[in-house]
């Protein structure tokens, strides 16, 4: 035991103390596109939570992980670290870790995003493209062909189908959020979660286990953590 | 001959002319002739017109006299001398008061310019008035000037008032103008002009007002050659005390809920005004948590409103309004503005002290420190005794078994300077040495004032 142990005693806790001080802080739970166009972030914990203030405007579209926060003006894609030159519009972004594979609906075209540089990517992938995730390190792309949503490949190679999705489709590492007539739908390994929700727009990734549902009128929080499913309505962001 | 010859002589006179005399009446212009009757005017009533001096001419008149002689003449008019610009005109007000009866008064109004002057006889008679007693609750007064007030009315609402019109004189009075306006006045049937009253009789009659909303009302009754001035004011009924009323479930902190009022019957009128929510914190270390907001808009007041006859409020447009109740013991506190309600609506509602709430937490290894990251809120702001008891692979503790550590100042420091509720997320990180691996979980305990809070996590 003493051989991979450690030292827990008071004089480590004293240090403990000492760091602990400056480790406290406000909880973000990721960022929103509010309805001006401003990136903000959303602060607080689940059922009280707050709009910080605007830092960036002309904000198109933008999805937050733990580890890495993306957003695209018209004309370039903004990291906290800098920005690089896109293509115009909006874009889709699957987050893994530090990097991202990037849709621009605009001109359909797919890109890697690393260290605020664009490489484009030769797939070609039809239908109108949803979302993107990785899963097991390997893209995948929800894609609505003739009303019917299908998850695929890069190749083109297909994964599963989402049949009840009629509006906005989300791909998480782990499970599918997606939009109804009148439901979101967080879709699980372990089943379904369906909240009472009309008129879904939009359904982007706002921060570690949440995702940003937008109807035009407000914006919710769901919180997509396995057990703690839950739709939040973010305040302040009626248009 | 001799006629032509003085047309002929006085037609440049009036082509040179520059200033005319006009009556107004409701923005009607009338040349004044050789004489200008006021009429009959009650005794010791004042009637008054309305004089226009307009320059017709192309040079600019400077008027230097204008006056009304004759008894009980007097014109109001701006002080002398004046001028009137080409085009332009100046209005002036020529009144005329007596108390005794005569049949006729004559009086001169003369105005004089440097351009041209003019002179006219003006005349009134003065007879006996009739006089209007005005009964309770209506108030009213029979010159300087005549007026009746009705008084405040609740909208929707009748308020009958009783008159009665003597003739103090010897002879029998004919009243040929029996006349009102405003849309909320109302004569009763019954009395209309032309009519008489004896010598020394009188008539009663009764003047409806049925104001339909709240607001100021005015009108006239014109009796004879006297105008009573009609005023009268409508309020809305108090609203029936609202109820305020909210989803099922207790109340707590980091809770998103529904507010809905209703009337426990329905409005007699129309109605709106505000809803506001304020929070008082139970704690001293913060004077508010701004989370406590009505989610539409992210602020503190919604306008509500009622229709007539309904008892339904809307809040903002919808059937009810969302609100946070943020993450601070204390009383959120619901009161309306804007609407006079039968009772007191101001609802309560007391967010308890409750133990730490953890909204999510995660323990991970990293090089020579073991991190521990705790997300929530302390709604009673007396965080910071913790206890950390770290387990090996197979669940056993691992010596010297629970470890103390108070971080109080620390949170009180971080919960006065943010100023943002008692959300927050803490990383407690512990200098290891040696090989972490088999350090498998941790249990971590984070208490306040109203209990312990203890949490199993895996690292990672």
């Amino acid at each position: 035991m003493r051989r991979f142990l450690l030292i827990l005693c008071w004089v480590c806790a004293s240090a403990v103390y000492a760091r602990a001080q400056s480790g406290i802080q406000v909880p973000t739970a990721g960022a929103i596109v509010d309805s001006s166009g401003a990136l903000r972030p959303v602060q607080g914990v689940a059922g009280s939570f707050w709009l910080g203030p605007a830092n960036v405007s002309g904000i198109l579209s933008a999805a937050c992980s733990e580890q890495l926060c993306l957003a695209k003006t018209d004309s370039k894609v903004l990291s906290p670290t800098g920005s690089v030159d896109a293509p115009p519009g909006p874009a889709i972004f699957g987050l893994d870790g530090d990097r991202a594979i990037l849709f621009f609906p605009e001109p359909r075209m797919f890109a890697r995003w690393h260290d605020d540089s664009l490489d484009p990517l030769d797939w070609t992938v039809d239908g109108e493209v949803l979302s993107v995730r990785f899963s097991a390190g390997e893209a995948e792309i929800a894609v609505r062909r003739d009303g019917q949503v299908w998850i695929v490949r890069a190749d083109g190679s297909l994964v599963d189908s989402i049949p009840d999705a009629s509006g906005p489709v989300l791909l998480l590492p782990k499970a599918v959020v997606f939009a109804t007539k009148d439901e979101i739908v967080l879709r699980q390994d372990d089943g379904d979660v369906r909240f009472e929700l009309a008129g879904a727009q939009s359904i982007t990734v706002m921060g570690p286990g949440y995702a940003a549902v937008s109807t035009g009128g407000a914006i919710y929080a769901l919180r997509t953590e396995p057990g703690r499913e839950s739709l939040f309505l973010l305040p302040g962001n009626a248009p | 001959m001799r006629k032509i010859i003085l047309l002929a002589f006085l037609l440049p006179l009036a082509a040179r002319a520059q200033i005319a005399l006009y009556t107004v009446n409701n923005g009607v212009e009338t040349p004044i002739g050789a004489v200008l009757d006021l009429g009959k005017v009650a005794a010791g009533d004042t009637v008054s017109v309305r004089i226009r001096v307009r320059n017709v001419g192309a040079k600019t008149a400077n008027i230097t006299y204008f006056f009304a002689d004759g008894v009980g003449f007097s014109v109001d008019r701006p002080s002398l001398p004046f001028p009137v610009a080409p085009g332009s005109v100046q209005d002036a007000l020529l009144s005329f008061s007596q108390s005794t009866v005569a049949p006729l008064y004559p009086g001169t109004l003369s105005i004089k310019s440097d351009i041209n002057n003019i002179s006219v006889t003006v005349i009134a008679a003065v007879v006996v008035g009739p006089v209007l007693t005005v009964f309770p609750v209506c108030t009213g007064s029979n010159g300087s000037p005549p007026s009746i007030d009705f008084g405040l009315v609740q909208a929707g609402h009748l308020r009958l008032c009783n008159f009665s019109l003597q003739n103090p004189g010897a002879q029998d009075m004919t009243i040929s103008t029996f006349q009102i306006t405003g849309a909320a006045f109302q004569i009763s049937p019954g009395l209309s002009a032309p009519f008489t009253i004896p010598a020394g009789g009188a008539v009663t009659f009764v003047i409806n007002f049925t104001p339909s909303a709240a607001a100021s009302y005015t009108g006239s009754l014109a009796i004879a050659t006297r105008t009573y001035a009609l005023t009268g004011t409508a309020f809305n009924a108090p609203l029936p005390t609202p109820l305020l009323e909210f989803d099922s479930g207790p109340i707590q902190s980091a809770q998103q809920r529904r507010l809905t009022m209703r009337l426990p019957s329905a409005a007699s009128s129309s109605a709106s005004g505000l809803v506001n929510l304020a929070f008082v914190p139970d704690t001293t270390l913060v004077t508010d948590d701004p989370a406590v907001v009505f989610l539409a808009t992210g602020t503190r007041s919604l306008p509500f409103t009622v229709t007539q006859g309904s008892a339904l409020i809307s809040i903002g447009g919808q059937t009810s309004a969302m609100f946070q109740t943020g993450t601070t013991s204390g009383q959120i506190r619901f009161t309306l503005w804007g609407v006079q309600t039968a009772g007191d609506a101001t609802t309560v509602l007391t967010i308890p002290a409750t133990a730490i709430s953890i909204d999510s937490a995660i323990a991970t290894r990293r090089t020579g420190d073991l991190d521990i990251q705790v997300t929530g809120f302390d709604n009673t702001y007396s965080a910071g005794a913790m206890t950390f008891t770290f387990f090996d692979t197979s669940g056993h503790a691992l010596p010297p078994g629970a470890i103390h550590a108070d971080f109080t100042q620390d949170f009180r420091t971080f919960f006065t300077k943010a100023q943002a509720g008692s959300a927050f997320q803490v990383r407690v990180s512990f200098p290891v040495t040696g090989d972490t691996s088999g350090i498998g979980s941790v249990d971590v305990q984070l208490t306040n004032a109203a209990g312990v809070e203890t949490q199993h996590l895996n690292f990672q």
